[in-house]
């Protein structure tokens, strides 16, 4: 599908604003207002988290028939079940007599799922198997699969991870990771049997916008040098300022963004992020000659899946020894100023048991509430919107010079042609050139016509 | 090493009410060093997160998974941290206020230990917010006799909360 930008000719979007907004981000400036505008929030509800791929779950969460999770698809809540024949459903999780939230646990196991208002039941395919009174009150006419639990209208996966879309004329989701999937496969694919999540997320509220979250792992290793000094300081991160700009930053299609670091020329760090031995032969079997040749000298590797699925496979830990783990999250907007973070832990299935326990040290160690290095980003996140709420701030019409500066390699790096990867790679990390995809994205989306 | 029996007293209470409490003034002093010295070398540290269950599936605290996952070492690294010049959470540092409470003691599996159950309630004040945060729940301790003294050889602290209206967790409870 293409999109024609459109404005909102009566909205905060007018034709002139929206050119305004187009000007400034080719220059590598970000309108502060739109950070966490209330009408800008609103029409992100709708135009982008209405059309776009939503992260909902992993497959190894759901193990057994009936196994459930509960999720939000931004404001919708979401049940996935597995059935009887093993396959994973996805339904709205709002009783389809009258709307009662069905399921209010986070995580179970039910054959049916009855609505705690008038007793109607589902079946783990969503089916309507019993109601109370049925024929008496309703007659024999009712069409009972006309009230079955209503199903997300697109659900797809890729290796183990679930997808739901509310646009049912959505590009499939292979098309929509694009070439965020080459490098998807360097953590989901390296290993036989792939990732598995461990435990129940860690879920707190931040009082930020989701996009500081987002283009924070999409786009800015640049602030690990100060943000994360502390670790510096203690000695667990490098000393060197530029150690986080080691590696390539690719800006993908649709809006993803992915930095790929390494150290300085390569050098001195142990292959494929320092995981086992025993488990290089499945690396060497499972990814490309170009994956392998990027894999083997990478340290770092965060993005953000647009819109606000962001991941993150560093090495780390507190106890003088570090482990890889990948880390999933969800930012999920509960209002311009409001975020709820939702945090996986994962690590591979095929991994040594004292590798994965020491591993997921390392994850609680660094990120999380507490972690060492996640602690720091909330608080700043929290700044960045605080200050961005006032008049001067807020102002549409850019007045006080209210631009925020994402303008890092313009017109000074050039593309590195001879990246095996998709996208276009940049040979450092310190620069915008992702998060000003993103923005582009965005914008087409914020923009788009969806007269249909 | 002469085994006694711990009798569970008056006594007892009171020096395990007053060690606790001393730990909490620690704490809203920022004196981490001290707090140290109140734990066991092998301590183990742990918060599990908070999942929301159905009745017939109990209490929901999820072992799998936590919020903090500590030995003495990497409490000690994040000690440290609090002593940089660019803890930023921390700067300015937050005010807190641990609250104990509702403390029972209890027999512990080996001689010269006992099972401490108690409530806390942390509220905390960042910067100019008008709004305290809190977090609160219960922790499970047991605590060892070692010379003469008693000291933290385990905590497990169980937050009432599936979604930590914190946004983050910068002091210990």
């Amino acid at each position: 599908m293409s999109i024609t930008r459109q404005s909102n000719s009566n909205g905060v979007l007018s034709k002139e604003r929206l050119e305004n907004i187009k000007e400034k981000l080719d220059q590598g400036l970000f309108p502060q207002w739109m950070v966490s505008d209330p009408e800008i929030f609103e029409l992100e509800k709708d135009k982008v988290f209405g059309y776009t791929w939503q992260y909902l779950g992993h497959e190894s969460e759901l193990k057994e028939p009936g196994d459930y999770v509960t999720r939000w698809l931004m404001d919708d809540p979401v049940l996935l079940v597995k059935n009887k024949k093993g396959e994973i459903n996805v339904f709205l999780n709002s009783c389809s007599h009258r709307g009662t939230h069905l399921c209010a646990a986070d995580v179970g196991n039910r054959k049916t799922f009855t609505c705690p208002f008038h007793g109607w039941s589902f079946n783990t395919d969503g089916e309507l198997m019993g109601v109370i009174a049925g024929n008496k009150v309703f007659g024999e006419k009712m069409v009972r699969p006309e009230w079955n639990l209503r199903k997300i209208p697109r659900v797809e996966t890729y290796k183990g991870l679930i997808f739901g879309n509310l646009d049912k004329n959505a590009m499939a989701l292979d098309d929509y990771l694009g070439e965020l999937k080459w490098y998807f496969d360097l953590f989901l694919a390296r290993s036989d049997g792939g990732m598995e999540v461990v435990g129940s997320p860690q879920r707190w509220v931040v009082n930020t916008n989701w996009k500081i979250a987002a283009e924070n792992f999409g786009g800015d290793p640049y602030h690990v040098a100060t943000t994360h000094k502390s670790t510096v300081e203690l000695g667990i991160s490098p000393q060197d300022p530029l150690y986080a700009s080691y590696g390539h930053q690719v800006q993908l299609n649709h809006g993803h963004a992915i930095n790929v670091s390494s150290s300085e020329n390569g050098l001195n760090v142990p292959p494929y992020q320092g995981l086992p031995e025993e488990m290089w032969p499945m690396f060497e079997k499972n990814l490309t000659k170009e994956q392998l040749e990027v894999y083997k000298e990478t340290v770092v590797i965060v993005g953000n899946c647009f819109p606000n699925l962001a991941f993150h496979c560093p090495v780390h830990g507190n106890e003088g020894h570090l482990h890889n783990y990948l880390t999933l999250r969800i930012w999920r907007p509960i209002a311009p100023d409001k975020t709820e973070i939702w945090a996986w832990f994962l690590i591979d299935k095929a991994a040594p048991e004292e590798y994965k326990q020491a591993s997921y040290k390392g994850y609680v160690a660094s990120f999380g509430p507490s972690g060492t290095l996640e602690a720091d980003d909330t608080e700043i996140w929290t700044r960045v919107t605080k200050a961005s709420k006032g008049k001067m701030a807020r102002d549409r019409d850019l007045n006080f010079n209210n631009v925020l500066n994402y303008m890092m390699g313009m017109d000074k790096i050039e593309p590195n042609r001879s990246w095996p990867g998709p996208g276009i790679a940049y040979p450092t990390c310190f620069t915008d050139f992702a998060l000003r995809g993103m923005h582009d994205y965005w914008l087409d989306l914020l923009s788009a016509d969806r007269d249909e | 090493m002469e085994v006694q029996e711990i009798k569970l007293n008056m006594d007892l209470l009171y020096d395990i009410t007053n060690l606790l409490n001393q730990e909490a003034r620690l704490l809203d002093n920022r004196n981490y060093k001290d707090w140290l010295e109140l734990l066991t070398d092998d301590i183990v540290y742990r918060m599990p997160v908070r999942v929301t269950r159905e009745s017939k599936d109990l209490t929901g605290k999820d072992d799998a998974m936590t919020y903090f996952e500590e030995s003495k070492k990497s409490l000690t690294t994040r000690v440290l941290r609090f002593g940089t010049t660019s803890a930023w959470a921390e700067d300015p540092p937050l005010h807190t206020r641990h609250f104990v409470s509702n403390i029972m003691i209890e027999p512990g599996l080996k001689t010269n230990e006992i099972n401490v159950k108690s409530y806390f309630l942390t509220k905390r004040s960042r910067g100019t917010d008008h709004h305290a945060e809190e977090i609160f729940g219960e922790r499970i301790d047991v605590l060892r006799k070692v010379n003469e003294e008693w000291k933290i050889a385990s905590r497990c602290i169980y937050p009432d909360q599936s979604i930590l209206t914190v946004m983050n967790l910068t002091t210990f409870l």
